[in-house]
């Protein structure tokens, strides 16, 4: 029991304790960053990535990447906003319409991987142009308004709980307990770890992985509305290259890109890492170019520390 | 039965489209059809075209410099009879340019000039003008004193560089006004609103916000709430219809109007006339309005 | 004495893996290196070929202490390792293979020509005849191993360690690989030899070092007795090497009939019955594997059918074939068999995962408690439940593997090569199992390589070659001979080919 649970605990207080690095140096530096309302406003600016991050854990964990979240994101925000608009839909209608627009993003990239043998860089390289370029279709290039009711989820609820932060815990609460819990969840982690394995135990193996990249749509998706709902305005080119904050904010939570690791609380401490860190940068007004700079140093040391703890341990 | 049909019709609607007119064939490679401005541009470009009798083939070379060149490229192997460029980046469009009048056949640049080599005529608003215009509205809303700051673009880009030049050297005028902030949000309206937030932590007295584009003018007004317009003055660039309809709502306090959609008539006007063997100046600028809640009327129309 | 280690100590969090083992080796003597599996034996040969740094002892060469920090000290001093897993790049020429990582150069660039002749030459010196300019992956595993031997040849090894170099070998090219070995003892390489057949041992060996429990127990010369051996290994004497019970047969449980898939097995037709062991003996690349694959539905078949109690399994479908009762533990425990990154509990839990959800949850709680129970009834040994399945020793993961199908409850075994890379005790803990298993109703398919083992522990033998059922005998009457005349049947001429 002690072993695996201090060891687990472990590989993520490799990225807890670069948080908290992070988070005590940025106090330091600057008065400004340890207030009630800036820690929130990090939360809020964590929760688009976290969310995506949530989903592209799936697919880490069963060994496979998602390049297409991010355009699935857009896309997704778009189908909402454009049926509730010019569609005239009932915004709850448009709302289960964007998630199954997210799930279909997913599917097809699924099936692409699971039937049609692709490797999941490139079915997903595939799906991050076409779900971008439907975006750009639909909306003709130009942004289109939010239905007024789901812009509120940009809102706060009472003066100071906003409401993207509370989804993105709900959603990382959801992940955690797919994850852990239920039969997709554990298949994915069979999946990761042993393919052959997992499907001579029995394991759908293709059928998981149809779950997997199902689930990460749909939490793409969820991510694109409540970036929409923050700005009243679904954009056709949102989210653009937030697929790689997504897969650093997995691996710097400790997952591993081969396979078989990852854990949604990991990889919320990951979100966290890179929204402290931006939030921190403009604080400290560094400049434009040094930003780019400080961002990728502090990736590369947050996954060099939770490695060489990990090392440690065995 | 029917998907056939459809497929007629819409073969037999290109081609009426190709064959009509006098059939002057004009290409186009615009630098992303991601940003409603540039759409609106092409939207300039293609309602001039029609109305000319021209037929405008417009590429989207997708923030990609050397796809750009790839474009301009096959454009001189299709036999068009004049280019309109819109640079991705004005440096790197030079090789693109070259391979055109190699062959003849003349290039417009538009929107942003092309260095290091000559084409037939620039079309562009003058972007450092821009910016020392944007100064200048929003010291005259704030009073001419407090602090301010700045919402860069994508750095790197000759758009940011220009207008934030143009902006430093207008700001200079008001020794009362202070420039506390100078960050990066790309371009970005979600970027914009998350800068805007930490930015407001940092420097809570802030009364004027200046943007280099629209986009993240908007996201700063998100992260500025009821304030916007109030108690702080944003001044954005570019006056897309949304940042022309903040204006008339009043949170955006003025906006540096370039017209992209006459930007795109006057190059498609420009390039009808050299494929035509007739010279026109070497340059032409369009000029930058900026738009306020007074006059905001005026450039909806257009 | 070219190298001695003292007093070597190593711990991993739970487990103390050494003990103070000591180990001396002179030149031009094949020192075999005994004991069960978990005894210690991967972790010494790790420090010594820098995998791992001791926690204590110390390591001399030459009488002069040396540290060896990792692959690139020890080969430098030395010392050449050759793992079960193979370190060869499959996709690379053999002569590449050879020259991995100092090619000869001209110019700065690859002199292919001289890599060409020297893997030649290095072949020559193992006694393989085979093309410099041949792709590693089509070679056979025996002469994939002849290339590492060659590999540590043209580093020069002073030193040669051979982690059970025998355990996937037929008879005959374990001959071959003796021969190559006694030509390195005598030009005066010092060669530890770990192997779990204790008759290999008089015939290579010189001396023999036991361990137990991670301390080293005795040094004796390669001539004393088996029993001694196993006595010193186990720590107790074993009685019986193969305690086959027979239990009483009752209706047939797996019906196979006419199995063919073109270019792999022809026409296979067989019943294996409730209380039964049937082994299938054959050379290796005579089918079984592949049979054994189709039957659980792994791989697709081209013809024939497959009944469990008396029900047509669809083809290609595990889940269907395991909903049915059937269960593989297959060959290649380590690819196939375990997710090695997972805990023991989660990989006795994969098979009955579907099952064990209810209102789209995992019973967690109850998986646990049934792994415990199989992991307490198979007797493997572990920290806990958490402990990763990586850390444990090959009988203890094969162990897990079998286990798995017994938390499922398969009434119907196949199991592919279980013993391989077992030690003794630990293979007569698989074969008590197999044992409880027939006497509790259940049907085995028992594939081996191990002669004495098929005959041993099955009721029945059924032998392949070349894709095709050759011959049946009651265990009673068969003998190795028998077994082996039959494996070797040259049935192309009866194929219609």
């Amino acid at each position: 029991m002690p072993s695996k649970r201090s060891a687990a605990w472990l590989a993520e207080n490799g990225a807890v304790a670069a948080l908290v690095v992070l988070v005590v140096a940025l106090s330091l530096l600057s008065s400004d960053f340890l207030s009630l309302t800036n820690l929130l406003n990090v939360g809020v600016q964590a929760a688009v990535t976290a969310i995506l991050a949530f989903g592209s854990t799936f697919v880490i964990v069963t060994g496979g990447i998602d390049l297409s979240v991010g355009s699935v994101a857009a896309l997704s925000a778009i189908t909402l906003a454009w049926t509730a608009t010019e569609g005239g839909l009932p915004w709850p209608a448009a709302v289960v319409l964007s998630l199954a627009t997210g799930v279909a993003c997913g599917l097809v990239n699924a099936a692409l991987i699971a039937y049609g043998k692709l490797p999941p860089f490139i079915a997903t390289l595939a799906m991050l142009g076409i779900a971008r370029g439907l975006a750009l279709v639909i909306s003709q290039g130009s942004p289109i308004a939010m239905p007024e009711a789901v812009s509120h989820l940009g809102d706060t609820v009472g003066r100071f709980l906003p409401i993207p932060v509370l989804v993105m815990l709900v959603m990382g609460v959801v992940a955690a307990v797919i994850l852990n819990r239920t039969y997709p969840g554990r298949a994915m982690y069979a999946i990761g770890g042993n393919e052959e394995a997992a499907r001579l135990s029995g394991i759908k193996v293709s059928r998981i992985k149809l779950v997997t990249y199902a689930l990460s749509g749909a939490f793409a998706a969820v991510a694109g509305v409540v970036l929409a709902s923050r700005l009243a305005s679904a954009q056709p080119q949102a989210a653009a290259g937030y697929e790689l904050d997504a897969i650093a904010a997995v691996v710097i939570g400790g997952a591993s890109l081969s396979g078989g690791k990852g854990r949604a609380l990991g990889t919320l401490v990951g979100a966290l890492i890179l929204a402290v860190l931006r939030n921190g940068l403009n604080l400290l007004s560094v400049s434009a170019f040094w930003q780019q700079v400080v961002i990728g140093v502090v990736i590369a040391l947050a996954v060099l520390v939770d490695t060489l703890r990990r090392r440690g341990t065995n | 039965m029917r998907i056939p049909a459809i497929v007629m019709a819409l073969a037999l609607g290109l081609t009426a489209c190709g064959g009509g007119g006098d059939g002057l064939e004009i290409g186009m490679s615009v630098s992303t059809l991601n940003n409603p401005y540039f759409v609106q541009l092409r939207d300039g470009a293609q309602a001039q075209a029609d109305k000319l009798g021209a037929t405008l083939t417009v590429t989207d070379a997708q923030n990609d410099a050397s796809q750009q060149v790839n474009q301009v490229q096959n454009f001189t192997s299709q036999n068009m009879k004049a280019i309109i460029l819109n640079p991705v980046d004005s440096d790197a469009a030079a090789p693109a340019v070259t391979a055109a009048e190699r062959v003849d056949v003349p290039v417009i640049a538009v929107d942003r000039g092309v260095n290091g080599v000559e084409v037939a005529q620039t079309v562009a608003s003058d972007n450092v003008a821009g910016g020392k215009l944007a100064a200048q509205e929003l010291a005259r809303q704030m009073g001419e004193q407090g602090q301010a700051v700045v919402l860069q673009g994508t750095p790197g880009t000759s758009a940011s560089r220009d207008r934030g030049r143009g902006f430093e050297e207008g700001i200079k005028a008001f020794p009362n006004i202070q420039v506390v902030a100078r960050q990066p949000a790309d371009f970005d309206r979600a970027k914009g609103l998350d800068v805007m937030t930490n930015l407001l932590q940092s420097h809570p007295d802030v009364t004027g916000v200046f943007a280099e584009n629209d986009e993240m003018a908007l996201g700063a007004i998100r992260a500025l709430g009821s304030r916007a317009g109030k108690e702080v003055k944003v001044v954005g660039f570019d006056g897309t219809p949304h940042g022309l309809t903040a204006v008339k709502d009043g949170t955006l306090a003025a906006t540096i109007a370039q017209q992209p959609k006459l930007l795109g008539q006057r190059a498609v006007e420009a390039a009808v006339k050299v494929a035509r063997g007739e010279t026109v100046e070497k340059s032409v600028a369009v000029p930058v309005k900026v738009a306020t809640q007074q006059n905001v009327a005026e450039f909806e129309t257009s | 004495m070219i190298l001695r280690a003292e007093g070597l100590t190593k711990s991993f969090p739970g487990v103390r893996a050494l003990d103070g083992v000591d180990l001396s080796l002179r030149p031009g003597e094949v020192h075999v290196l005994l004991g069960e599996n978990g005894a210690g034996k991967s972790t010494l040969i790790k420090i010594l070929s820098g995998a791992y740094r001791p926690d204590d002892g110390r390591v001399l060469m030459d009488g002069r202490p040396v540290e060896i920090r990792d692959a690139g000290d020890a080969r430098r001093l030395g010392i050449s390792t050759i793992y079960q897993e193979f370190n060869l790049v499959p996709e690379l020429s053999v002569a590449e293979n050879l020259s991995l990582g100092r090619p000869p150069r001209r110019f700065g660039l690859i002199d292919s020509a001289a890599m060409m002749r020297r893997g030649g030459e290095l072949l020559d010196r193992v006694g393989v005849r085979v093309d410099p300019r041949t792709p590693v992956r089509r070679l056979g595993i025996a002469r994939m191993q002849m290339v590492e031997i060659a590999k540590a040849l043209a580093l020069d090894a002073r030193v040669l360690i051979m982690d059970e170099p025998t355990a996937v070998l037929t008879t005959g090219e374990v001959g071959k690989l003796f021969e190559i070995v006694r030509r390195l003892r005598d030009d005066g390489v010092a060669i530890v030899f770990i192997t779990h057949h204790l008759e290999e041992i008089a015939e290579i060996g010189d001396r023999v070092t036991v361990l137990r429990d991670g301390r080293s127990v005795a040094e004796v010369p390669a001539g004393t007795s088996q029993d001694e051996l196993v006595r010193l290994m186990v720590g107790r004497p074993i009685d019986q090497q193969f305690p086959r019970r027979p239990a009483e047969l009752g209706e047939p449980l797996l019906s196979v009939r006419g199995l063919t898939r073109t270019g792999a097995f022809d026409d296979i037709s067989f019943e294996v019955r409730a209380g039964e062991v049937v082994g299938l003996a054959g050379l290796v690349g005579a089918g079984r594997t592949e049979v054994a694959r189709a039957v659980f539905g792994a791989d697709r078949y081209d013809a024939g059918e497959v009944f469990v109690r008396g029900r047509r399994l669809p083809p290609a479908d595990v889940h269907a074939a395991m909903e049915a009762g059937l269960g593989l533990v297959p060959e290649d425990r380590k690819g196939q068999g375990l997710v090695l990154g997972a805990d023991i509990g989660e990989n006795l839990g994969l098979v009955t995962l579907r099952d064990a959800t209810r209102a789209g949850f995992v019973d967690l709680k109850g998986q646990r408690a049934a792994a415990a129970r199989v992991a307490g009834q198979l007797g493997i040994r572990m920290t806990g439940l958490d402990q990763e399945v990586r850390t444990l020793s090959g009988g203890n993961q094969q162990k897990v593997v079998i286990g798995k199908w017994l938390v499922a409850e398969a009434g119907v075994l196949i199991l592919d090569e279980p013993t391989r890379g077992v030690d003794v005790a630990a293979k007569v803990e698989i074969y008590q199992l197999v044992n409880a298993l027939t006497d509790s109703g259940h049907a085995v398919l028992m594939i081996s390589s191990d002669l004495p083992e098929v005959l041993g522990m099955s009721d029945r033998i059924l032998v392949m070659a070349r894709g095709r059922l050759v011959g049946e005998l009651p265990a009673a009457e068969a003998t190795q001979d028998g077994v082996m005349a039959l494996a070797v049947t040259d049935v192309a001429g009866s194929r219609a080919e």
